[in-house]
């Protein structure tokens, strides 16, 4: 049922963000919608449940993308290690690193971005758009990230029970 | 000397002919004399009273039902309105659409190669990497490395394919390179794609005289890309101080944002060098 769950909400945020995101103009600065779910499956589930997930959605993204194959692999590998590694100092539902995680996952996928960037093309330049697009993400994480967080731990929470009556309402 | 009986009979007659006499006599002009006014004065308010009250409730009763039908008839009303928007924006669509669509066809006509009309599905999830998805893959002739062009000009290249679907590196990728020459002027450099939608153009020596606004087409020495075809304009010339090049913006004449097809050429045409190596 998790998996399943996992499979569909990623599909359906690979979709959203490849067909729908690109035809809404207030969305064009709108960052990578897996950073909250990748944060979500660091913040509250094991570790064992979301590192598939983590490399199943990572090629996906890959494959769509256009960047070096592997970026966004490693991009979710490294935000789930950081996440994993922050809630074991910081309380997963502490309300000030829920508002400000997603807006700093969207930093650092960035960070990763104009890392690998630099190695491939050396003489790139960033120019005043690249930094204000980088911004406005940073933004849009601080608006919505604490809301998606908290939308995912409803959903996968109100499933997981539907799924355990049904199955005890069978047995 | 009458009985009682025969006075009562003259007294009725004699009081029919007097009616009679008194109602001819007025027939002609209509008073009441004054008493009417006074009538009037007293039971007009309670008539009218009365009346606006049933006025009133006939109204209620009457816009009640009434209110009901118009009602249904306003929720058919906006039904048939709300269906002949859609309808109306679904023409409307179809009409762009076949603009678009006859346009790439007059376009197809005009190139020599031959070609594959894709739709865009897709676009990167990224700020940083520009490419789009599109819906013809090995099983229509796509292949790695084909160059996918549009009316206004070069769209970008196939860098990687699947049975039914592409994905297309546009120009304005900071990966992609395409050979470009002014088309005014025949002077040479390389357009390299920038994140901000726009290109620069590489290697432009600093003597070549180039203008805002000259038009930059592919000068088909990449082996890529067909020779003439549209690639932008110049929109920007930085000479900086020292070195031999000059800093040149060139901006793509195609609003990749709103890309909804795009052709493919199949069979590009090949150079020399290139079949020798």
């Amino acid at each position: 049922m998790t998996y399943c769950f996992y499979i569909c909400a990623s599909l359906c945020l690979i979709i959203f963000q490849t067909t729908i995101i690109p035809h809404i103009p207030l969305f064009n600065n709108f960052y990578d919608l897996l950073i909250p779910f990748i944060i979500y499956l660091g913040l509250f589930r094991p570790a064992r449940e979301g590192i598939l997930f983590i490399l199943v959605s990572g090629f996906l993204m890959d494959n769509l993308s256009g960047g070096p194959f592997g970026l966004y692999l490693t991009t979710y590998l490294w935000l789930f290690i950081v996440v994993k590694l922050i809630i074991k100092y910081l309380h997963a539902r502490n309300n000030i690193l829920l508002l400000f995680i997603v807006a700093a996952g969207v930093l650092m996928e960035n960070l990763i971005f104009i890392v690998s960037i630099f190695l491939s093309i050396p003489d790139s330049q960033f120019l005043a758009i690249t930094i204000r697009t980088v911004i406005f993400q940073i933004l849009w994480g601080v608006c919505t990230g604490f809301f998606l967080l908290t939308f995912f731990n409803h959903i996968h929470n109100k499933l997981q029970k539907w799924f355990n009556k049904l199955i005890d309402e069978k047995s | 000397m009458f009985s009682k009986k025969m006075v009562i009979i003259l007294g009725a007659v004699a009081l029919i002919v007097v009616n009679i006499i008194i109602l001819s006599a007025n027939s002609g002009r209509y008073s009441s004399y004054g008493s009417g006014r006074t009538v009037f004065f007293l039971i007009a308010p309670f008539q009218k009273t009365v009346t606006q009250s049933i006025q009133f409730f006939k109204k209620i009763w009457g816009h009640y039902f009434f209110l009901i039908s118009v009602a249904k008839e306003n929720d058919n009303l906006k039904k048939a309105i709300s269906h002949a928007i859609d309808e109306n924006n679904k023409y409307r669509e179809i009409e762009i659409s076949n603009f678009r669509l006859r346009n790439l066809l007059n376009f197809r006509k005009t190139m020599n190669s031959k070609v594959i009309v894709a739709e865009v599905i897709g676009q990167a999830p990224s700020f940083w990497f520009k490419t789009i998805i599109i819906d013809k893959g090995k099983s229509d002739g796509v292949k790695k490395g084909l160059p996918v062009v549009v009316p206004e000009g070069i769209a970008g290249q196939v860098i990687d394919v699947s049975c039914n679907y592409s994905k297309v590196l546009l120009i304005i990728d900071r990966n992609s390179a395409v050979d470009a020459l002014v088309q005014r002027t025949r002077d040479r450099g390389l357009i390299k794609g920038q994140s901000d939608g726009r290109c620069l153009s590489k290697y432009v020596l600093r003597k070549h005289d180039i203008k805002v606004g000259d038009t930059v087409v592919s000068s088909g020495l990449d082996g890529v890309f067909p020779k003439g075809l549209r690639v932008g304009y110049i929109s920007e010339i930085v000479k900086p101080d020292s070195g031999i090049f000059q800093e040149v913006t060139v901006t793509p004449y195609i609003d990749f944002e709103k890309l909804e097809e795009v052709l493919v050429v199949l069979d590009p045409p090949k150079h020399d060098f290139l079949s020798k190596q």
